[in-house]
């Protein structure tokens, strides 16, 4: 049997099993029609759905988790444009990625990214990179529906890459190494099945978010509530929805005398998921000098987490500081967040 | 049906990549008219391996079109210490043959024969004149295997008959090709070590996009030459063949060769993809806005435009998000031409689909400094775009083997010395 005797035979077995059903996993019940009118925001999806765990392994310096849920569309972004992703007949899970630092628990967005193969019985069932995306119960991960063949083991074999963001503080000088595991997924169709759907016709497209989920062996994507970051914080915006923390820190151990540090921290509203990808400029000014005026640098720090930030050759205490979104986060988008952080505000706080 | 249940258009369509006496056979029971006849004047042909430009034909609009079926033959020297004169001549005999026999053009046969950093070490002496570094991992994300045989031999034509039975010929599997008679073959001289296949032109790709790495949604276009669905070597992006030749020493009038083996993953570019986050990708995203591309591209004439894509590539990428590979591309000029000549193709080696990335250089360093500005790592690092999400195309393929080779001269060309001159 070939490659595609064998996945039409698969998709085949698993049409007659939905019409015998008809039920439950039945495209139209698996992903309710988008709301209307949604707002320029992020806003409460159609339904929201849970997540079982396919495997976790350690690939170099790098946790993986590998989690699957229901197939489900979402937005690749490219620029200011969100791209829909519709789901196929054929896709059978939503599969999901989480990397993160064993040693901090932190989640790390690696804009290098990762590829997945996945291989049964020796033949190669799928082979790609899934999406850097966010998600509002599953936060920051890298996930792409696939069509598997059926019940089974399959071999999930990760690559993750290196990381190019800088890292501080304990971070610095780890994960430059790509790292790479395989970990055996027993999926079955009907384990999937039973994994929660819940819909929100009442709540749907308001402006709010489901609560990011919590998971035993995995942690979870957060940056820092605002008054937990290190430094003086000199403010927080809306932006286009988003949330944007500054804080200024002069006395971080990776500073040299000196030497002061800007963050800008852009975070989801109501869940705090990092918005990695953005193309961010910023300018320090104090006593009417321009100190800097640059692109900010992506960067991960144990307790600022995943921010934009830059080093600055100044002891001024309080500068006034603007930031311009040159462009918004290129993540991919679940339901909720395909119409918000499309956009680039600028915003700016003086000194007081 | 033939006996082995396989329709004869299923067989005929993937006989180069079958190859063998039986695909041969196959292919010649079905017959298309003649093969034109090579010269017996040898002195005729041009003294650069690479010369096949002038040899090609060209599209409508001027560029030249790389014949459509090709054959990599990658040979280890029989025997370990440096060539004896006897097996250098068996070499030149059998490739005078291939001559003799084919019209040097896209319709008759074209080739090429390289030697490896691994077939140099061999000799004493380093290569004169041409640095011919042994072939490494190019990017942060890739981790290729190695190339280590000594030679590679790159046979194409219109016609797969011509390069089916040249490569039987040499292997020492029939006695005449296109009715000459074969004086020598390359047998207990070159053996074979590996062997890839690929094609390049309108239709090859959408008939043969049954493979691991396109979705069975079959969505390769009918006119596209490559599986990515766009044209690719416009004549005014790529180098001309002076560039990429050797111009001193004893090897002057050869070139570098790079050969890498990539491996295509297509599902996220033809299903979930737009049209214009492909030619944004592709291109540049300002190809996309301005309505640029037109089905392959066949409307850009000889130039993919990707002079009028932002130049500060990383300034670009911070405002949009995403860059084009031609604009990435379009950094690596010297005196206001590409430094590289391709002559890539697609291929189903193996049941995936796959580009044999094949490219002529002067040195192979003109290489290594287009695939850096390739890999967008300062693009990443500095802008919304990530190491292989909207940068380029890099998200969809992972380069799987690199090699290095020099092509000699004509006059050099079997079993060279590493000097030459000595």
């Amino acid at each position: 049997m070939n490659r595609r005797q064998f996945l039409a035979s698969a998709g085949l077995a698993g049409t007659t099993v939905l019409a015998g059903c008809g039920s439950l996993s039945s495209q139209s019940t698996r992903a309710p029609p988008l709301v209307e009118n949604r707002p320029d925001a992020t806003y409460r999806p159609t339904h929201a759905e849970g997540m079982g765990m396919a495997g976790i392994a350690q690939a170099g310096e790098y946790m993986v988790g590998l989690s699957y849920s229901f197939p489900h569309r979402f937005w690749t972004v490219t620029g200011t444009t969100a791209e829909k992703v519709d789901i196929r007949s054929e896709d059978s899970v939503h599969l999901m990625a989480t990397i993160w630092d064993p040693e901090t628990e932190m989640v790390l967005p690696v804009s290098a990214g990762l590829s997945i193969t996945i291989e049964r019985d020796g033949e190669t069932v799928a082979d790609k990179s899934p999406w850097p995306m966010i998600s509002q119960n599953m936060g920051f991960h890298y996930g792409d529906n696939y069509a598997l063949g059926g019940d089974g083991v399959y071999q999930l074999s990760v690559r993750v890459n290196g990381m190019g963001e800088r890292r501080l503080g304990a971070l610095e000088g780890r994960f430059n190494e790509a790292g790479e595991a395989t970990v055996e997924f027993d999926f079955a169709q009907n384990t999937r099945d039973q994994l929660s759907f819940e819909e929100f016709p009442d709540s749907q497209g308001e402006r709010a978010a489901v609560d990011l989920m919590n998971m035993d062996m995995v942690p979870t994507s957060q940056v820092p509530e605002v008054s937990a970051l290190p430094g003086t914080v000199l403010g927080t915006d809306k932006g286009s929805d988003g949330v944007y923390a500054v804080t200024w820190l002069q006395d971080a151990a990776f500073l040299a005398d000196g030497e002061s540090y800007l963050a800008v921290s852009a975070r989801t509203p109501y869940n705090r998921v990092p918005l990695p990808m953005m193309s961010l400029d910023g300018t320090v000014e104090a006593d009417s000098e321009t100190l800097f005026e640059d692109a900010l640098t992506a960067a991960v720090h144990p307790e600022l987490g995943y921010h934009y930030g830059a080093i600055v050759e100044t002891a001024a205490q309080a500068p006034s500081v603007s930031v311009d979104v040159v462009a918004p986060p290129q993540v991919s988008r679940h339901e909720g967040y395909e119409t918000a952080f499309l956009t680039a505000p600028s915003f700016s706080f003086a000194s007081g | 049906m033939t006996e082995r249940g396989i329709s004869r258009r299923e067989f005929a369509k993937s006989a180069v990549a079958i190859g063998g006496t039986a695909a041969l056979a196959a292919c010649l029971d079905r017959g298309s008219g003649t093969i034109p006849r090579g010269t017996d004047d040898l002195s005729s042909l041009p003294d650069r391996q690479h010369a096949w430009d002038a040899s090609l034909a060209t599209d409508d609009a001027g560029n030249h079109r790389l014949s459509r079926h090709h054959v990599l033959l990658l040979f280890d020297y029989a025997s370990d210490g440096p060539p004896t004169d006897a097996d250098r001549e068996q070499v030149e005999s059998a490739l005078r043959d291939l001559e003799r026999a084919y019209e040097w053009s896209n319709e008759g046969l074209l080739f090429t024969l390289g030697y490896s950093p691994a077939y140099f070490d061999r000799f004493e002496a380093d290569v004169a004149g041409v640095d011919l570094p042994e072939p490494m991992a190019l990017a942060p994300f890739e981790d290729p295997e190695l190339d280590t045989p000594d030679a590679l031999l790159h046979l194409a034509s219109d016609d797969e008959r011509a390069v089916i039975a040249a490569e039987e010929a040499l292997k020492g599997n029939r006695d005449t090709v296109n009715d000459h008679e074969m004086s020598a073959t390359f047998e207990g001289v070159l053996r074979e070590a590996e062997r890839r296949t690929g094609f390049v032109g309108a239709g090859l790709p959408a008939e043969n996009q049954d493979v691991d790495g396109v979705p069975d949604s079959e969505p390769v276009p009918e006119e596209a030459p490559l599986f990515m669905g766009f044209k690719s070597g416009f004549k005014e992006n790529q180098a001309s063949e002076d560039r990429v030749t050797v111009d001193s020493g004893p090897f002057a009038g050869g070139a570098t060769q790079h050969l890498s083996k990539i491996r295509l993953q297509l599902q996220q570019w033809y299903e979930q993809d737009s049209r214009d986050q492909r030619v944004s990708k592709m291109f540049c995203p300002a190809h996309a806005a301005e309505d640029k591309v037109e089905g392959v591209g066949e409307n850009l004439g000889t130039d993919n435009g990707a002079g009028e894509c932002p130049e500060d590539v990383v300034d670009s990428g911070r405002r949009e998000g995403v860059v084009g590979h031609a604009q990435k591309m379009s950094r690596v000029r010297e005196d206001g031409t590409p430094t590289l000549l391709r002559r890539d193709f697609s291929s189903t080696d193996g049941g995936e689909a796959g580009l044999h990335f094949l490219s002529l250089q002067r040195s192979i360093a003109d290489f290594v400094a287009t695939k850096q500005a390739m890999n967008g790592t300062d693009v990443a690092n500095d802008s919304a775009v990530g190491q292989r999400v909207n940068n380029g195309i890099l998200q969809y393929m992972t380069v799987t083997r690199r090699g290095n080779y020099l092509l000699p001269p004509r006059s050099l060309r079997s079993l060279p010395r590493a000097n030459p001159d000595t």
